[in-house]
């Protein structure tokens, strides 16, 4: 019998290392919710502002601590020292530019046609839909949240990327020249991390207060902790790598110290890099939120999510879904974040980035 | 092993060194001064405070006055507690600070090392996902979210506990629970990891052989290195709690140092701030040490080494 083996001539399309872990990556269910969750949240902070246009500091005493979904019909009656009668309308406006119209007052009711005359002057109702109700100031729960998530995002990337940067440098110097230097560059992170990181933060922001652009200074000071781990990560793969035969090559054949550390070796660390970041970034939110938290902050006007959760624990007697509502968000972020970090390392099958 | 330690304790000293230098010149180099807020004070009575703390020397008399102070421990007076040492601030309220840690460690271990040997045990069983479900929750959660949730529901609504404080035994409850349900976590998953590995070598095989029932097998034989993970995991865990009790001690109102050391980077309490530092420092190297000791004890392998 003639046997004839099929061979397959075409052969199969090259799989890279970045397609093979794509794959993996999409296979992973919770990695994907992670993935979609942290884009809804971005959109949400970012864009959500331009459809939900409540602003969120305007403060209406008259609507302190109302319930979520709950609907409120107000006038909005505008400061104008020419046509308003000065005592009525001034004592209206004293509370801001909003005076919310109450049901059980008999002084100001609206009529039908949802307008409200005071003093012979009329003003038009507009309803305002407080989606997750307001806090113990009358300021819009979920306006506050989009710009706590904007406040808490941006420290989280642009901290990572110091952290990158200073790690990530650190680590191929220390790694790549050994010897002495590594020794004592080692060293000096080992005595960083025998400082618990929180104290060592909150002396950064000691150092740094009083400075105007404090919100830059906490981005520098979180991200100039964070960058221990990232250093020991770099240098541990770098020993590794600098003993294979590519840098050899490079290195015979007169290839610039310089470049064989920005173009030979570093774009071999990009897998457990891209890992230890996306692993940064929720840490980082939790750091920056436990300052605010603390009171070591930016301080009341740049409220991110761990201060709206500090004002929430004050008033949760009166208003629990004021601290209800940030706890959500922030929780379910950073749960994205860990579960998009841990299927990154899975798929681009880095070795636990903790030691 | 007494050689060991002492080396050990000889290592501490250029580190508490190092991290005295950094701390001192990080705070003086700071803008603001423990002066320099609040009621505007006559200018001979300031100078007479700066006289007093001895600010009027130049930086580095003072840097070397304040490291003899601290070798010879006769701590310098605070401005932020008149008449005070740091001394008398940190044997006041570390011993808070301490039974809180404890407590919390105690929840964490009672909580986690069980949770994690069934969950191993028993694995890809609802045994194994459920508790491993949990304590991922558990490690995601924030402790700022964690504490004023648990105070909302239990303190709050079900009326079971207090809010804040730390005067009667009640008043543990929450704050315990709060620190340690994080680190319980962590202990499950650390705990089921060792015991997965051990549970599948050898010498657990051979007890099952020889007719050691199921729960020796896994709790007399196999979790004592199993448990290796989280003896190792406790030095870290330490140093967490010392930083998780300034924020649940904030939460709560507890008066432990944590709430002080925060109080004192709030104030500018110079040597308020650089006394607990180093104190810290100090309890984690010590810790570590222990932590090294405790190992050696229970690994056979690292013994003769």
């Amino acid at each position: 019998m003639h046997l004839s083996p099929k061979i397959k001539t075409e052969p199969e399309a090259p799989r890279s290392l970045w397609t093979d872990s794509f794959r993996r990556l999409l296979d992973n269910r919770l990695a994907l919710f992670g993935l979609g969750f942290f884009a809804f949240i971005s959109i949400m902070c970012y864009l959500g502002p331009f459809a939900y246009r409540l602003s969120p500091d305007s403060q209406v005493l008259a609507l302190e601590s109302t319930l979520p979904f709950t609907k409120a019909q107000l006038v909005e009656v505008r400061y104008d020292s020419e046509k308003a009668t000065p005592d009525e309308v001034t004592t209206l406006v004293d509370f801001g530019e909003v005076y919310a119209l109450d049901p059980e007052a008999d002084t100001a009711a609206l009529s039908r046609d949802g307008t409200l005359t005071l003093k012979g002057i009329k003003f038009d109702a507009v309803e305002r839909f407080h989606l997750l109700g307001t806090d113990s100031k009358g300021r819009d729960i979920l306006a506050r949240i989009m710009r706590g998530g904007r406040i808490s995002l941006g420290v989280a990337f642009l901290a990572t990327l110091t952290a990158l940067l200073i790690g990530v440098n650190y680590g191929l110097v220390s790694g790549y020249f050994g010897g002495r230097l590594d020794v004592l560059m080692m060293r000096f992170v080992d005595i960083l991390y025998a400082i618990p990181f929180l104290i060592f933060v909150i002396l950064l922001m000691i150092l740094f207060d009083g400075f105007r652009y404090k919100i830059l200074l906490v981005f520098i000071a979180i991200g100039a902790v964070e960058w221990l781990t990232m250093a020991r990560i770099v240098r541990g793969q770098v020993l590794h790598l600098k003993e294979q035969e590519f840098i050899s090559a490079a290195r015979a054949t007169g290839v610039k110290t310089f470049s064989i550390l920005s173009k030979h070796l570093a774009p071999n660390l990009l897998g457990p890099v891209v890992v230890y970041s996306t692993l940064l970034i929720p840490a980082v939110m939790l750091l920056e939120s436990t300052l605010s938290f603390l009171g070591l902050g930016m301080g009341a006007n740049m409220a991110s999510w761990g201060t709206m959760i500090k004002d929430g624990q004050e008033s949760m007697r009166s208003a629990p879904w004021e601290l209800i509502a940030p706890s959500i968000f922030f929780s379910a972020t950073l749960f994205a974040m860990n579960f998009l970090g841990d299927g990154l390392r899975d798929a681009l099958d880095v070795k636990s980035a903790k030691d | 092993m007494l050689t060991f330690i002492l080396k050990r304790l000889g290592q501490a000293v250029p580190v508490l060194l190092a991290i005295y230098t950094i701390t001192f010149f990080m705070i003086r180099l700071a803008p603001g001064g423990p002066f320099s807020d609040e009621r505007k004070v006559a200018e001979h009575i300031l100078e007479r405070q700066m006289e007093y703390y001895g600010y009027n020397d130049p930086l580095i008399v003072q840097y070397g006055r304040t490291l003899l102070q601290h070798v010879k421990l006769d701590l310098p007076p605070l401005t932020s507690h008149i008449g005070l040492t740091a001394a008398d601030i940190i044997s006041e309220s570390f011993p808070v600070s301490l039974e809180l840690g404890l407590w919390a460690m105690a929840i964490a271990l009672f909580l986690g090392v069980p949770a994690g040997v069934i969950a191993a045990s028993r694995q890809n069983t609802w045994l194994d996902y459920t508790p491993m479900s949990l304590a991922m929750t558990g490690i995601c959660l924030p402790t700022f979210v964690v504490g004023p949730i648990l105070a909302l529901i239990f303190g709050i609504w079900l009326r079971w506990t207090s809010v804040a404080g730390w005067a009667s035994p009640v008043d543990r409850i929450l704050p315990s629970l709060t620190l340690g349900l994080y680190y319980a976590a962590y202990i499950a998953r650390l705990t089921r990891g060792g015991m997965l590995e051990i549970l599948s070598s050898d010498f657990v095989r051979t007890a099952r052989a020889k007719g050691a029932t199921e729960f020796r097998a896994v709790v007399i034989h196999a979790l004592r290195g199993g448990i290796l993970p989280v003896i190792s995991f406790l030095g870290p865990a330490l140093a967490g709690l010392v930083t998780g009790s300034f924020v649940v001690e904030t939460i709560f109102q507890v008066p432990g140092l944590g709430r002080h050391f925060v109080l004192a980077a709030v104030n500018r309490d110079h040597s308020l701030i650089l006394s607990t530092v180093l104190f810290y420092a100090s309890l984690i190297m010590l810790a570590n040490l222990m932590v090294d000791v405790l190992q050696v004890l229970l690994n056979p392998k690292l013994r003769y080494k």
